[in-house]
């Protein structure tokens, strides 16, 4: 099967990340067009796709764009904030992106400053992105030579230092104006108020390089890909028990078997185990079942199954994998990643590792499974921003789907998967990680 | 010593608008590519070229994983134990590093060339394991591969 | 109405103006929302907390009641009324108890502490939490006034936001993240900030306890007195706790046009100077060995015997730190009973600036600041730097050098007052400042006119009276009584009148007396005796030795006041006053002021020294050895520029030098500092002249 491509377009032949290759095939011709329309236009267009936002909310593109107020509203510049700090655990398709089509992604940058009169871009890129940071900053000191592509619109290349919360659109916005990055509160939403209190845009990577071919080929016929309620193409990040993992431009709707299974994208399991689970979304969705395979790769299929695309990373995981070490490991990283600011996630995550650490010794009883489901009941719905809150339906999704894996845990029960879970050791990351300085301040 | 530094985060600065702290991640990573890590005096010399407080410096530092307030190695190897790579074997991988360094991970070799750590989901997990050396990712490392890559390092 | 929204909170109809936040919309209609990390004075809400969790109709979620403001026709459901609401609060109670220590019977705050109401009346009942707390070493010294509990913390982030956001030191900032993340201080260096007591109101736990009141009292074997702060012109409204006759703190008491609920240290931290072991209690002589107690009778007769000898010569030097009420009773005294008209006054205040007067709190909302001041406004009237730091905030824009044109917007801020009154209509001021050196320089300056006519004598002073530690402390005081036969002195503390006085009579301090101050807005507050004085109060012996003099002077404050206010405050009466002073209106703008000679700065080589007076300095915070570490006699103060120039950073050890005299001082950088001077506390190393050279 051939898969349609719009952001990868053209990298099977040629690398892309130079200008004049870029150019070779079409590329900056859509920026050229761009400009002979009005934001307006251009923002109508983007409507017209139905293009919802890859970084993992899945806000109509075009909407947000619109809720930019005009100059006259708000006569402060506005801004454009690319969000590359793509850190939830599974996903890694921007990376690719910014690495194989950087001049794509800048195009798409010249034409979204244009449409939503921005003059200053600021691309936030997550600090170990240092790959894909050099190619950017190559193929921008390329456009330097080039005033006609750039006009008057300075793109700044910004680096983030190691946090997962700054992929948080205002934490990002916190981040980029030098503090900790914690989540604001909205309203004011940054298209208001956002970066230096200025009316803001915030796009990921994988939107915005998606625009040029928007403008190519006009709103209504990207509108023809995918499924309704999710047009277009995605970069689907596909890893763990697969023989291909990868990142895979597809249109949603493919099932998700095909997107394991199918030769030329995940290829299978590796040694023919069974699935056990499938994350599909990134770490932060609710988890699926081996029987629960059959499903489309799309918002509406997925949301019928309680779960989401998020930002579309795949995790496959086979029968040998212990669920309640998954829960610990990935309730680790929640807590390691939550940003303390609001009270719900900061304590709830740490409570949820210390609970799903008991219960992975054999020492917690029923009472406990009970109360790990009622903190993460507890965390959900009360945060600031969606990490608690998404952290504690994950973890409350493999106990729900896992529950008697969970329960021969407990009273000094054992794991049904032996120790051959490939997750057994791993499982004090945290404390191993060099910048826990706290440990020093902070006696555990 | 210094002067250079404060040039250098002036130049920085000039990019962001007056007025505002942006400047102050870009400016923390360039005093620990300076030095190394951010001693007290690093963040010390990032306040005033900033005109901030050395107080402001360190908040925003120990926020972030990526800056280093106590000394690290000359290198540093980062595994990436995050899901996806822990599928794929980072616990072996960490290990065979471990048995090379003769140190654990979160610890220096005894050389004090080369800091090992844990890291969470570095945004490759296709590829996994992944591991990255002085912020260079290697992709698909097996435990193999340690030998070879501290051997480089040395 | 379109400036109101009317909108419902648990099944009640309340109408509030247009932007009123929802904490207080439901204040309005009776219904409490609770909150932790909510506190408007510092600034915009930041929902760190989640305490305040509410269901509003139409929002699937819960939504964090502080963060909104309220809309028309918004349907709100608090606690009370919805079950997802308060099964939100217990929730966030129960995750703010998982790691809180509940060590409420050794805390400080028990008994007047938000997390304990609020855990009685929203939270959980019993804990599920089994795992080992979060433990931490406890307390720590934040700094030697503040101890830091960080177990106790519940990281509401309201000092840190203080710090950030109202003192604007960013001293105070939270360190590390998620769980590990903690309050502190850049290398745990004590937390040095004029305001730093005021995290210790702020925080709604027992993380920031005051080290002075440490297992001092509970709150309920404690006394509350409403008072007003004697230490500066400013006045700050407070509040002093005693216990068993004891003051035990000093907290705030809003007054919200002139201190907005913040107080320095100075204020907060200094009452121990009240029990001072030099404290004067009874009459002091001049012996063969330094003083000798005295019987008050033969004190009253020694004082008889002096003043007579000193006829109309006496001169009296004031402090600016009486009571309006003292320094009328003096006056009668020595104008009525001896017709020595003659003082020194703290402070001579021209009328003309009574018309440019205003609440400090209109500041907030200048557009252009003109700071005409030697020392730093924070060192000589704290609150109103935090003013002028809100309004630099709002985007005020302040100027440092006197404006060429009209300013109508203008707020001008001045040490010196016959300038200020000049500038003030030269520019056409919005209204001015003008920042006296004394607490109450203007209360005695107007109880001296009000007590009495006629003119000083020309003869040399046979006797000067020196009123207060202060004026027993000022240079020029001390010539001036060195040049007299006989000096009596009235005062606190032994050690300012050695060497000086022949006959000591002992003063009662702020927090001992009843009577009225003048702030520097022009203002009448009162002060209230929150504890007995180990002296008779001033009053009494005044009033029983201008008997003598057959002059009758009340025993009492407010007969006393009663007297001045019907010849110079129009009558007011204390009631008038109340608990939270008005300000008396503006008045008529007068006859054109004459410009003042301009003032010859003199330029030499090297860096001009500008000798200050810090604001932790004086008898007061001499005798106090917790704010000790505020002291700014080892620092030199430095422009950044010059700093550079050296390079030097903020907190570098530097020598000063001067005609081959060498110190060494702590370097700090301050901005508002002309490029071409230093700063030197008036009480650091006194042989550097006035131009010095600064090195690393
Ligand atoms: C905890 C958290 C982490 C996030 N991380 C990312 C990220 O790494 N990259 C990203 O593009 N969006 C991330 N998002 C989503 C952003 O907040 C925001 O919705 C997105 O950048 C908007 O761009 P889009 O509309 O183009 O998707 C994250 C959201 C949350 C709550
Ligand atoms: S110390 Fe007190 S005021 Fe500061 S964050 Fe903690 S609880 Fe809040
Ligand atoms: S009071 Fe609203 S979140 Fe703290």
């Amino acid at each position: 099967m051939s898969h349609k491509q719009v952001v990868m377009a053209g990298t099977d032949t040629r690398d892309l990340t130079k200008l004049a290759e870029y150019e070779a095939v079409g590329g900056y011709a859509s920026l050229a067009k761009a400009r002979t329309l009005g934001p307006e236009q251009i923002t109508n267009e983007l409507m017209a796709s139905e293009l919802r936002g890859r970084g993992g909310a899945f806000f109509p593109t075009g909407r947000k764009w619109s809720f930019v107020p005009s100059p006259e509203q708000n006569p402060n510049p506005h801004y454009l904030v690319i969000n590359a700090d793509e850190s939830e655990p599974g996903s890694f398709k921007d990376n690719e992106i910014i690495s194989r089509v950087p001049h794509r992604f800048i195009e798409g940058c010249l034409i979204t400053a244009h449409a939503v009169l921005a003059k200053h871009v600021y691309v936030y890129i997550r600090g170990e992105y240092l790959g894909p940071y050099e190619i950017l900053v190559a193929a921008l000191e390329e456009l330097k030579q080039r005033p006609d592509l750039r006009g008057d619109v300075t793109i700044v290349v910004h680096r983030g230092a190691g946090a997962y919360i700054c992929g948080e659109e205002t934490a990002l916005l916190d981040s980029l104006e030098g503090k900790r990055g914690q989540p604001r509160t909205k309203p004011p939403f940054p298209a208001i108020a956002g970066l230096y209190a200025s009316p803001t845009v915030v796009n990921n990577v994988e939107t915005i390089a998606t625009v040029p071919a928007i403008v190519e080929m006009g709103g209504a016929e990207y509108a023809k890909l995918g499924v309704p309620n999710s047009r277009g193409t995605r970069l689907i990040s596909v890893s763990g028990h697969v023989e291909r993992g990868g990142n895979y431009e597809v249109e949603p709707g493919i099932s998700l078997k095909d997107l394991i299974f199918a030769p030329e994208l995940g290829g299978g399991v590796p040694g023919g185990r069974a699935v056990k689970a499938v994350i599909p979304g990134g770490s932060s969705t609710v988890i699926l079942t081996g029987d629960e395979l059959d499903v489309g790769y799309d918002f509406d299929s997925l949301l019928a199954k309680n779960t989401a695309m998020g930002s579309a990373g795949v995790i496959v995981l086979d029968e040998r994998v212990c669920m309640v070490q998954l829960g610990i490991r990935v309730s680790e990283f929640y807590e390691h990643e939550s940003c303390g600011k609001c009270t719900p996630c900061r304590e709830g995550t740490r409570w949820m590792t210390q609970i799903l650490r008991k219960l992975e010794a054999g020492e917690a009883t029923e009472r406990e499974l009970d109360l790990l489901l009622s903190v993460c009941d507890r965390i959900n719905g009360k945060c600031l921003c969606p990490l608690g809150d998404t952290a504690a339906m994950a973890i409350a999704s493999y106990v729900a789907k896992f529950r008697d894996e969970f329960v021969a845990h407990l009273d000094g029960g054992a794991c049904p998967c032996g120790d051959h879970s490939p997750l057994d050791g791993v499982l004090a990351p945290v404390a191993q990680h060099i910048h826990d300085h706290a440990s020093e301040l902070v006696p555990a | 010593m210094g002067v250079a530094l404060f040039e250098k985060i002036q130049e920085i600065r000039a990019i962001y608008p007056e007025g505002t702290q942006s400047a102050l991640l870009p400016a923390l990573r360039l005093a620990q590519e300076e030095y190394g890590w951010l001693s007290p005096d690093a963040l010390r010399e990032v306040a005033d070229a900033l005109d901030v407080t050395p107080a402001v410096c360190k908040s925003v530092a120990s926020f972030y994983d990526q800056f280093h307030l106590e000394p690290v190695g000359e290198h540093l190897v980062e595994v990436c134990t995050n899901v996806s790579c822990a599928l794929y074997g980072a616990q072996q991988v960490l290990e065979a590093f471990q048995d090379e360094l003769g140190c654990r991970a979160g610890e220096t070799s005894d050389d004090g060339k080369v800091t090992l750590s844990t890291i969470e989901c570095l945004g490759g997990c296709g590829w996994g394991t992944i591991v990255a050396v002085d912020h260079h990712y290697r992709t698909g490392v097996k435990p193999e591969d340690a030998a070879a890559i501290v051997k480089e390092l040395s | 109405m379109t400036d109101h929204v009317t909108l419902t909170i648990d099944e009640r109809t309340v109408t509030v103006p247009k932007g009123t936040g929802l904490v207080e919309t439901a204040q309005a209609a009776g219904i409490e929302i609770p909150v932790f990390c909510y506190e408007p004075r510092l600034g915009p809400p930041v929902g760190a907390c989640r305490m305040c969790l509410v269901e509003i109709e139409g929002m699937p979620k819960l939504q964090a009641g502080c963060t909104l403001t309220a809309q028309e026709g918004m349907v709100v459901r608090t606690a009370r009324t919805s079950p997802l609401a308060s099964e939100g609060q217990n929730s966030t109670l129960e995750f703010i108890l998982v790691n809180h220590p509940l060590d409420c019977p050794v805390c400080d705050k028990g008994g007047e502490c938000p997390l304990q109401d609020l855990t009685f009346r929203y939270g959980p009942g019993n804990t599920r939490m089994t795992f080992d707390k979060r433990t931490q070493e406890k307390p720590i010294p934040l700094s030697p006034t503040i101890a830091l509990d960080r177990e106790r913390c519940i990281l509401c982030y309201r000092c840190t936001r203080f710090s950030e956001s109202v003192s604007e030191d960013n001293d105070l900032v939270p360190l590390n993240r998620g769980a590990n993340t903690v309050i502190g201080t850049f290398e745990d260096q004590p937390y040095r900030s004029r305001f730093s007591g005021n995290v210790v109101e702020l925080c709604p736990v027992g993380a920031l306890t005051s080290t002075q009141y440490r297992f001092e009292a509970r709150p309920w074997d404690i006394q509350e007195s409403p008072s007003v702060c004697g230490l500066c012109p400013v006045g700050c409204n407070i509040s002093a706790t005693t216990r068993e006759g004891k003051v035990k703190r000093i907290q705030s008491r809003n007054h919200p046009q002139i201190d907005e609920g913040w107080l320095c240290d100075k204020g907060r931290f200094t009452y121990g100077h009240l029990t001072a072991a030099d404290r004067i209690k009874t009459p002091l002589l001049k012996g063969e060995a330094g003083f000798e107690p005295l019987e008050w009778d033969d004190a009253l007769d020694q004082a008889e015997t002096l003043l007579r000898a000193g006829g109309d010569t006496v001169v009296t030097a004031f402090s600016g730190t009486e009571s309006t009420e003292q320094a009328y009773a003096l006056g009668r005294l020595l104008r009525a009973g001896l017709g020595a008209n003659g003082a020194v006054l703290p402070e001579e205040i021209p009328t003309a600036l009574d018309a440019y007067r205003a609440p400090l709190s209109s500041i907030r909302d200048a557009t252009t600041i003109v700071i005409l001041t030697r020392d730093l406004v924070a060192d000589r009237a704290p609150i109103v730097d935090l003013w002028v730091k809100a309004a630099r905030r709002n985007g005020a824009t302040i100027l440092t050098e006197i404006p060429e044109e009209k300013l109508e917007d203008a707020v001008l801020i001045s040490d010196n007052a016959a300038h200020a009154a000049w500038l003030a209509q030269d520019i056409d001021a919005k209204s001015a400042f003008y920042l006296p050196r004394t607490p109450n320089g203007r209360g005695v300056a107007d109880a001296w006119s009000a007590a009495g006519d006629g003119e000083a004598s020309n003869e040399e002073p046979r006797v000067v009276i020196v009123s207060g530690d202060d004026a027993a402390a000022d240079p020029a005081v001390r010539a001036l009584a060195a040049g007299a036969d006989f000096v009596i002195g009235i005062g606190l503390f032994q050690e300012s009148f050695e060497g000086l006085a022949d006959l000591v009579l002992p003063a009662t301090s702020y927090l001992e007396r009843d009577g009225t101050t003048v702030n520097l807005e022009g203002r009448v507050q009162r002060q209230r005796r929150a504890v007995i004085a180990p002296c008779p109060d001033e009053l009494a012996w005044i009033s029983k030795l201008a008997e003598r003099f057959e002059v009758e002077v009340s025993p009492h404050a407010s007969l006393a006041f009663e007297e001045i206010s019907g010849r110079i405050y129009g009558g007011v009466s204390f009631a008038e006053i109340g608990e939270q002073a008005p300000l008396p209106p503006a008045a008529e703008k007068g006859a054109p002021v004459p410009a003042p000679k301009p003032v010859q700065v003199p330029v030499a080589d090297g860096l001009r020294v500008i000798r200050y007076r810090p604001l932790f300095s004086g008898p007061v915070v001499d005798r106090v050895p917790e704010v000790e570490f505020q002291k700014a006699d080892h620092e030199v103060g430095m422009n950044p520029a010059d700093a550079r120039e050296r390079g030097v950073i903020d907190g570098d050890m530097v020598t000063v030098n001067s005609r081959g005299n060498f110190h060494r001082f702590k370097a700090r950088i301050v901005r508002d500092l002309p490029a071409g001077t230093v700063r030197l506390s008036t009480y650091a190393e006194g042989d550097l002249t006035e131009f010095v050279a600064v090195r690393k």
